[in-house]
């Protein structure tokens, strides 16, 4: 019990501190908001429900008032404008990440890509948009293309969720709750 | 204990200040590391001030309490942070402008390796630093494999971080430094986490290079054998001199300060 | 830890949070069915006001900045299409939702927010989730999250010792080791005092 909720916790935090360290530089030399990827780790290294409920926890942390988007953000004014929909769809993401990366019959790495790919770009993009559509007053498909200017950063924290997953698998075995050794 | 016992520094000790300051050559070619009246603070609260030393020896020690500015000193000298005020230079470099050059002089040893380590296998934590000094991979790797065996240590090439003890990791971190060469080493409190045994190894190690040595150490015992030890007190340059007599001033303060009940200050 | 709330006391700060969170709902809902121009231009106004009355207006006003894009894609989209006004109606009502939410956020104090909080999640409990754990689980995240800012800092800063380069993506591994640990650390010093529920 203890340890799911310091697990719950210590990822919340490091969501929470992802949004606060500047850019992390690629090889390419774009650099990604950290944050994003911290949502999908929480779902490929700590499983569906655990994952979900550490960003949930960071939501509520947000909500609270502190600032700890991205850029600094936060409150509950973040939960009244456009990007409501991606907001309340990290926990989802998360989740989705978590459960694909649990249940896939793919090597770790790729488990966690995969599961990166479908929580943290199909079901967000689908519940960001939503919320787009719902507070912008249009309809999905008007407001879908917005939605590409997202993706090559994306495609890259997926690739980076699988990688960094499966480093954390090969030295922590035991702690990678996704799949207990 | 890890100085080769040669070398004393003119030091006034009146003012504790380095005599002759003035007749060193201009910073732009001075070598070894100088300090210009450097002071650092963070978010505006005082770290260090006033802090001038030209250190040419090849064993030098910082000594002072915990909280006294040791670490930030060190992260200064490396270049890892800006003073706020006055001027470092590494070799007439400045090492947090400078930053290509100045990793191929100054190596760093941090206290916990577990937060230097990035990188899952011995292997890859050693070439990283070589890569990053313009190595490709495969020559940065097949020079990694070269100083470990170098070392003795051929078998851990693919061995995982984890597997290692905490005093193999130190030894991993500095393995990993030397490999890249650097004419100078900055060792944060390299004992701390050792026991003894793998103290005593470390010890023998770092005593044997040829590489100018900074310590930082509380420990005045693990700085007695440097040729010139700094004492950094309140973010302030204390004494400067031989290791004898500013250990002796140190030591004493310290047993001193121990028997007064204090402390109850919060630092942030 | 740093918070959102405005340092500087405001009559509103002595409202109950509670008071507030009701008051910010029944306003986001009465906006969502206004219609037209005026009455959410109205309630803009009436906002406003509040600012005003808390000297708040310049702070407020800073942090709709992020809501710029949108209001720019929607003055382009609806200038383009000749449907201004549907424009205004969708942006006045999101601009005046948001500066409300964040009127509750600068001058509610994070201890009142989490005191209702747990009065909410009181029923929770039935659900297995016990108010205290809740509580301490929020005061292990705050506690937390300048302990990884540190490590990342150390991280950063080892990458910096052997690299001209900023730190990679490959900081993040350690980071995330770190987490685990400290997790699994925290939950031994949990259990040796008494357990978390």
């Amino acid at each position: 019990m203890e340890r799911s909720v310091t697990h719950v916790a210590l990822f919340a935090a490091l969501v929470a501190v992802l949004g606060l360290v500047p850019q992390i530089a690629l090889p390419g030399g774009v650099p990604v908001t950290a944050q994003s990827l911290g949502i999908m780790l929480c779902g490929t290294v700590l499983g569906a429900r655990r994952g979900a409920l550490a960003v949930g926890l960071f939501l509520l942390l947000v909500a609270l008032g502190l600032p700890i988007l991205t850029g600094g953000r936060g409150g509950l004014g973040v939960f009244a404008g456009p990007s409501v929909g991606f907001l309340l769809g990290f926990p989802v993401a998360a989740f989705v990440a978590g459960l694909v990366t649990e249940r896939a019959a793919l090597p770790i790495g790729w488990a966690a890509a995969a599961g990166a790919f479908l929580g943290g770009i199909v079901v967000l993009y689908v519940l960001g948009a939503a919320g787009w559509a719902l507070m912008l007053g249009k309809s999905m498909a008007e407001v879908q293309v917005f939605l590409l200017g997202f993706l090559p950063g994306d495609l890259i924290k997926v690739a980076l969720a699988g990688l960094i997953t499966r480093s954390v698998a090969r030295m922590r075995p035991g702690s990678l709750l996704s799949r207990p050794a | 204990m890890l100085g080769t016992g040669a070398g004393r520094c003119a030091c006034d000790a009146g003012t504790f200040r380095l005599k002759g300051l003035e007749e060193v050559s201009p910073p732009s070619v001075a070598p070894g590391l100088l300090l210009d009246a450097v002071g650092y603070g963070v978010a505006g609260r005082p770290i260090l001030s006033g802090l001038s030393a030209h250190l040419t020896e090849r064993r030098i020690g910082i000594v002072g309490r915990n909280g006294s500015g040791k670490t930030s000193l060190l992260r200064l000298m490396a270049g890892l942070v800006r003073p706020t005020t006055g001027q470092v230079r590494v070799d007439g470099i400045d090492p947090a402008g400078d930053r290509k050059a100045v990793i191929r002089r100054l190596g760093l040893l941090f206290q916990n390796p577990d937060h230097q380590i990035i990188f899952p296998t011995v292997e890859e934590e050693i070439a990283f630093g070589l890569r990053q000094q313009g190595r490709s991979d495969a020559e940065a790797r097949s020079r990694a494999r070269a100083v470990l065996a170098a070392e003795g240590r051929a078998h851990w090439a693919s061995a995982p971080v984890q597997t290692l003890s905490q005093g193999q990791r130190q030894y991993l971190c500095l393995m990993a430094v030397l490999a890249m060469e650097p004419s100078t080493l900055l060792l944060d409190e390299p004992f701390a986490a050792l026991d003894l045994p793998t103290r005593a190894r470390l010890e023998r190690r770092l005593a044997g290079l040829p590489q100018r040595l900074v310590v930082i150490s509380h420990d005045p015992a693990v700085l007695a054998g440097m040729d010139r030890v700094l004492w950094l007190e309140g973010g302030r340059l204390h004494l400067d001199g031989p290791a004898a007599e500013v250990l002796d001033a140190f030591s004493g303060a310290m047993i001193r300060a121990g028997e007064a009940d204090a402390d109850t200050d919060i630092p942030g | 830890m740093l918070t959102l709330t405005s340092p500087v006391e405001t009559w509103l700060h002595r409202c109950p949070a509670g008071v507030k969170l009701a008051a910010l709902a029944a306003v986001t809902v009465g906006l969502i069915s206004m219609e037209g121009l005026v009455g959410p231009s109205l309630a803009l106004v009436a906002v406003g006001a509040l600012y005003l009355s808390c000297g708040l207006l310049r702070y407020g006003l800073r942090s709709l900045l992020p809501l710029w894009p949108f209001l720019l894609v929607l003055a382009v989209w609806h200038g383009w299409t000749g449907t201004l006004a549907e424009g205004g109606t969708v942006a006045l009502r999101l601009i005046t939702a948001v500066a409300a939410a964040n009127l509750v956020t600068m001058t509610t104090r994070l201890t009142d927010m989490v005191t209702v909080l747990e009065r909410l999640a009181g029923p929770l409990r039935h659900l297995g989730l016990p108010p205290r754990t809740l509580a301490l689980a929020l005061a292990l995240v705050i506690r937390f999250i300048p302990v990884l800012s540190d490590r990342i800092s150390t991280l950063r800063f080892a990458w910096a010792a052997r690299s001209a380069r900023r730190a990679g993506w490959a900081i993040l591994v350690p980071t995330t080791l770190a987490a685990l640990d400290d997790a699994d650390r925290v939950a031994e010093a949990l259990r040796a005092r008494g357990g978390a529920g």
